[in-house]
């Protein structure tokens, strides 16, 4: 058997995998974006070319949901980065020590995001919500009520990317730390003798060594925020008045509660692709970067 | 005739109109966790008496839905019974056996007209009613009963202080009951919640006002903009903009937070799904001091948007027979699953039959309010989910935010339901 023959031997099990389970979906997911197509009454599909395209595109309630999802996975990538990277240069610091902080820091990985999302739907909510309590207790505000996390049309669609913070910045600590540990001591130690300062060590060697990390971050995280849905869902369901509808949220509701699967799938193939693209610009401007540093 | 043997034969009836002999050892239901309580103790007699085995498949409320949309995309199906919410009747008319022939006489006198209504999609017999509820008025029976509290809303009032029965007497006993009772100038008790995120009870407003339906008429037009629609939406919204006599934040109150702002003491009524009645928590502060009362009325009287389930026979089950046994056994044995957490039927009979039991106040206010004239259900178009989400529920939020023109916002809903028609 040649070298080649007994690769793809190997390879086929995998190949096969993939193709059942990513790109058989795919394809019938862009293969139904251009049909009428009833989730109950799948016999029933009717050609439709472009017209469930065009819907999507000039709905102005689609482009509302895209621009939220844009800044919900910003907000959320950006503190998450923020904390994560604050964490693990804390954890890099204390060195060993940090064994047992890292665990515990951890946790919050563990929990599914339906239990994080109920959990923090009941510490936020006015009234009842222990964070405006404690916030009451504290004087911050004047009482339980004055802040309505998720009822404010204005701040909900922060309010429920807590859980979302709260559940990943571990994940983002835990890679930043990895990477921090790959980083060769001597580098650091040299640009200390030359006279950088911490700041300056921290931006001029750390921060570019960090750059594949922060690269994987970003497009893992980054995708991972964008396609949120069970975590917003059970805390507002998209609302008040579709104030925290992402787009994930109403391709669910399209394809699942109204049965519609054409516009639906027409939905979720534009979206794939943007993230498609989105994530392959994020490996080219950090990654490619990295290379030649 | 005797209930018993009136409810035995009944159900030989019901089974005799089932089908012939069985062809299945065993039938699957799907169902959500609480209906397979309710029906746990009916299947149990069932196998005994047939034996069938019914094995309960339980998913999450959604997954009701989701599962049996799969199942029918699929075109198979592994559910011989899918114990479906009245909300998705229409959507699974068409894919669901017809029921006429369980639909005797008896069973119609035995259910409530809202009820018997929503069985019936287009001139079809869909779905056997398995448990129904309704939302009642709760309120808190030490406060009621407060002498101190009774001489005040008299000398405000003029009358006396009782639960509520009309719209009127609702805001005044709202009002009256928001009240600073610790003196630091806020109010910490409040007289009722108001919910935001669904709006069955703003619905049921629009019926108690007297609209011939709520967002539809029968023949299907869009009537959301109508007198009563407005007059509801005007009272609804008044106890949270104009009396502040609920909670701040309404447009993220759902049932759960309205629950749990009652049990912690803060509101001194709630409407609420009857259940709720013997599941007061043992550490909440207002156990056993929750009384039950009908729902409140408006110029049409009591009304509520009823809240049943129904067992409905897949057209895609492999034991249609089985099935239909299963769910007229099911109807006639109803009482049953009043024992279980639940606490819920479907049938008069069945309610009649605990409510003077020590434990089940409620049933009688329930029953007063499933079978009032205005109480309907909601239109039983396949759209219905789409248009409550899409155009319903923000309009009542919009509503809410307290800012907002009424009329306009009606007239946008029905523009909005229009396009989705």
């Amino acid at each position: 058997m040649s070298q080649a023959r007994f690769a793809t031997l190997m390879m086929a099990p995998a190949m096969l995998f993939l193709g059942v389970m990513v790109a058989y979906p795919i394809i019938l997911l862009v293969t139904n974006s251009f049909f009428h197509l009833d989730l109950l009454k799948p016999a029933a599909r009717a050609w439709i070319g472009l017209d469930n395209y065009l819907k999507v595109l000039s709905s102005g309630r689609l482009a509302e949901a895209a621009g939220r999802t844009l800044r919900y996975t910003m907000f959320a990538l950006f503190f998450e980065l923020v904390f994560g990277f604050m964490a693990a240069l804390l954890f890099n610091a204390m060195g060993a020590r940090s064994r047992w902080h890292r665990t515990v820091f951890a946790l919050p990985l563990m929990v599914s995001p339906i239990v994080a999302g109920i959990l923090w739907r009941f510490l936020l909510i006015d009234q009842v919500g222990i964070i405006n309590y404690a916030l009451a207790g504290l004087h911050l505000i004047p009482d339980p009520s004055a802040i309505s996390w998720l009822g404010n049309a204005d701040i909900v669609l922060y309010a429920v990317s807590f859980p979302d913070i709260w559940l990943t910045t571990s994940f983002v600590a835990l890679v930043v730390f990895a990477g921090l540990q790959n980083i060769p001591r001597d580098l650091l130690e040299a640009a200390k003798i030359d006279g950088a300062g911490a700041v300056q060590r921290f931006l001029l060697v750390t921060l570019p060594l960090l750059r594949p990390v922060i690269a994987v971050v970003l497009i893992v995280r980054g995708v991972d925020a964008a396609k949120t849905f069970d975590l917003i869902w059970i805390q507002t369901e998209g609302g008040p008045n579709f104030q925290s509808e992402v787009l994930s949220m109403n391709i669910y509701q399209r394809m699942i509660r109204y049965g519609d699967v054409g516009q639906a799938s027409a939905t979720a193939t534009l979206f794939l692709t943007v993230m498609l693209v989105l994530a392959v610009l994020s490996y080219r401007l950090i990654w490619g970067r990295a290379r030649n540093v | 005739m005797q209930p018993k043997s009136l409810l035995g034969a009944s159900a030989l009836a019901l089974m005799l109109a089932a089908g012939p002999s069985l062809a299945a050892d065993t039938i699957n239901v799907l169902v959500e966790a609480g209906g397979e309580s309710l029906q746990k103790s009916i299947a149990e007699q069932f196998t005994k008496d047939t034996g069938i085995t019914v094995n309960f498949v339980v998913v999450p409320y959604a997954g009701v839905f989701d599962k049996l949309s799969a199942e029918f995309a699929a075109g198979t199906s592994n559910y011989d019974v899918a114990t479906i919410d009245v909300i998705w009747m229409a959507k699974f008319a068409d894919l669901a056996e017809p029921l006429d022939a369980l639909f005797t006489d008896q069973v119609k006198g035995d259910l409530a007209p809202a009820l018997l209504a929503d069985s019936e999609v287009n001139g079809k017999w869909v779905g056997m009613p398995a448990w129904a509820n309704a939302e009642i008025l709760f309120y808190r029976t030490d406060l009621f009963a407060d002498p101190k509290q009774q001489a005040a809303f008299k000398a405000k009032y003029g009358y006396d202080l009782a639960p509520p029965t009309t719209w009127q007497q609702f805001e005044d006993t709202a009002v009256f009951f928001t009240q600073d009772t610790n003196g630091d100038g806020k109010p910490d008790l409040y007289g009722t919640d108001v919910i935001g995120v669904n709006p069955e009870e703003w619905m049921a407003e629009v019926l108690q006002a007297g609209s011939p339906g709520v967002v539809l008429d029968d023949k299907g037009n869009v009537i959301i903009d109508n007198d009563a629609h407005l007059k509801a939406l005007q009272f609804y919204t008044d106890i949270a903009c104009k009396d502040h006599a609920a909670p701040d934040g309404a447009t993220q109150v759902d049932w759960g937070a309205a629950q749990n702002m009652f049990y912690q003491g803060q509101t001194a009524m709630m409407k609420f799904w009857a259940h709720a009645y013997r599941q007061t928590p043992a550490d909440s502060v207002v156990s056993g001091k929750v009384g039950a009362a009908p729902m409140i009325g408006g110029e049409a009287g009591i009304a509520a948007i009823p809240g049943p389930w129904y067992n409905i026979v897949p057209s895609t089950s492999q034991h249609k027979d089985a099935a239909k046994q299963f769910i007229a056994y099911a109807f006639a044995h109803n009482a049953l699953g009043i024992e279980a957490p639940l606490g819920l039927a479907a049938s008069n009979a069945a309610y009649a039959s605990y409510e003077d039991k020590p434990g089940y106040e409620h049933f009688k206010p329930l029953l007063a309010t499933l079978g009032a004239p205005a109480t309907k259900g909601r239109p039983l178009v396949a759209q219905w989910q789409e248009i409550v989400d899409q155009a319903v529920t923000p309009m009542l939020q919009q509503a809410l935010s307290c800012k907002a023109d009424l009329p306009g916002l009606l007239t946008t809903a029905k523009s909005t339901i229009e396009g989705i028609l």
